[in-house]
């Protein structure tokens, strides 16, 4: 504010138009009060400026959508951090406790990590770094040479210490240090992408070149790909959400399938319907219910472990 | 040997290292530039007088850690907002032109509750916007209705001082 600080006597003044205010929403205010409310801001000009403007005040908020607003002034406390990674999505505002859940320290210097399908893992290693691992995903780690061995799946690595940790793949290498990546190894490739600082990646062809925060790029057996932008900011597995923006159903379903045990099918006529929205991961279930309650198409399930997606017939 | 220097040298020397310094606290280059600009505006609006500036980049750091703190809780709003506004049913959907203005009115009033107690802010919001009578308040918080009277005075004090 520019300005002087306001006197004591405004002060006053505030002060007892904000009690007084209080007391007539109070519901407890009795007709001496309210008496006594109009003698004082009689009494005064400034006591009368001070009730209006306290009257504009509650007519600001009144005017106000209430749910938006409420979602808005009231959201939850948040870090740095955790703006920085939120978008679009009201799910991904509750913590994962898919992830939370499994978290452990790690005091080994070895170690093979694995998770199933549909778990997620999170670790604390030895030097200070962290690790989370996707769903069915395996690592082998030694700390001694400094080196992870993505074996199939996908980690997310910080390493906030000048000493590199290299992530061997199948389809290249990369140098973590003051960093923080995301590697996905699939079978035909691998995806860097990364979150915060810089890494060096060594292809299994070609030089050794490094990429920055923001930054993604496949490695594959004939070298790396082009370098793309990717958005940092918007959750994802390590939150424990899929996040799908008018994504071709097929993709979105093969993508969550990961995340689920048992067989999903489903008709190729779903295949191009669009997604839009984020889903929590720990519940693939609840994730099929609110497709079925959004798109034109029902959950077919034998047994939990296999499910199929039929179009909804007879849809007015 | 900060006498007489002005706020073109001030700007010259200085702001590579402010902008690298935003840069590193924030994800994004563009909005880096942009607060190391509003921060030397500042600067150029106080009353502080730059030829008397002993450790110019300690002031210029503390001044752009406050704009940096208000980036980010505009940043958490327009995240709320907008995730609340992808949660409502189509034809509840404001217009564009209108979706901005309520932007820009919860912005204001979000700087106006800044510094109130989480209990007080909650409370003050439940009433005034979901008219919800302060018993309703009080079980909702677990704390006596006179505690609420309280916080409603709380607040509306500190609105209505902000605003004088």
């Amino acid at each position: 504010m520019i300005g002087s600080a306001p006197s004591a006597e405004a002060r006053q003044v505030v002060r007892a138009a904000a009690q007084w205010l209080a007391l007539m929403e109070s519901g407890s205010a009795n007709e001496r009060d309210h008496a006594e409310l109009q003698s004082w801001r009689d009494s005064h000009s400034s006591h009368e400026q001070a009730w209006q403007k306290a009257q504009l005040l509650r007519q600001r908020f009144a005017d106000l959508p209430s749910a938006l607003a409420m979602a808005s002034l009231d959201r939850p406390q948040t870090s740095r951090r955790t703006v920085l990674k939120r978008a679009v999505g009201a799910v991904a505002l509750v913590p994962a406790a898919w992830l939370i859940s499994r978290q452990l320290p790690l005091d080994v210097w070895r170690a093979d990590l694995r998770t199933a399908t549909g778990e997620g893992k999170k670790v604390q290693l030895a030097d200070g770094s962290s690790l989370q691992l996707n769903t069915a995903s395996a690592v082998d780690i030694d700390l001694k040479n400094r080196r992870l061995k993505l074996v199939e799946g996908e980690i997310a690595l910080k390493v906030p210490g000048t000493s590199p940790l290299t992530i061997q793949t199948h389809f290249g290498d990369v140098v973590v240090s003051q960093s923080e990546v995301c590697v996905r190894q699939g079978q035909s490739g691998c995806k860097v992408s990364v979150l915060n600082g810089t890494v060096q990646l060594q292809p299994l062809r070609g030089p050794v070149f490094s990429l920055r925060g923001g930054q993604q790029v496949s490695l594959l057996a004939a070298g790396a790909g082009n370098v793309e932008p990717f958005d940092v900011l918007a959750p994802g597995w390590r939150d424990g959400v899929l996040m799908a923006q008018n994504q071709p159903l097929g993709d979105f379903l093969r993508e969550l399938s990961t995340y689920r045990p048992g067989i999903l099918r489903w008709e190729p006529e779903l295949e191009s319907l669009r997604v839009t929205g984020s889903f929590r991961l720990e519940d693939t279930d609840r994730v099929l219910a609110l497709l079925a309650a959004s798109l034109p198409l029902e959950v077919h399930s034998r047994t939990r472990y296999w499910v199929t997606l039929l179009p909804r017939k007879n849809i007015v | 040997m900060p006498t007489g220097q002005t706020f073109h040298d001030l700007y010259r020397d200085h702001r590579g290292w402010l902008e690298s310094w935003l840069r590193r606290r924030m994800s994004n280059g563009h909005d880096a530039a942009d607060l190391s600009q509003d921060t030397f505006v500042r600067l150029l609006a106080s009353s502080q007088r730059i030829a008397d500036l002993q450790e110019p980049r300690a002031y210029l750091a503390t001044v752009g850690k406050r704009l940096l703190t208000n980036f980010y809780k505009r940043r958490s709003l327009e995240q709320a907002y907008l995730s609340a506004l992808a949660l409502l049913p189509e034809d509840c959907v404001p217009s564009p032109e209108q979706r901005w203005i309520l932007l820009e009115t919860l912005q204001a009033l979000d700087e106006l509750l800044d510094g109130l107690p989480r209990p007080v802010r909650r409370a003050f919001l439940w009433s005034q916007l979901e008219g919800l009578g302060y018993q309703e308040i009080a079980e909702r918080l677990q704390v006596s209705e006179r505690t609420i009277k309280r916080y409603m005075a709380q607040a509306y004090e500190h609105c209505l001082l902000v605003g004088l």
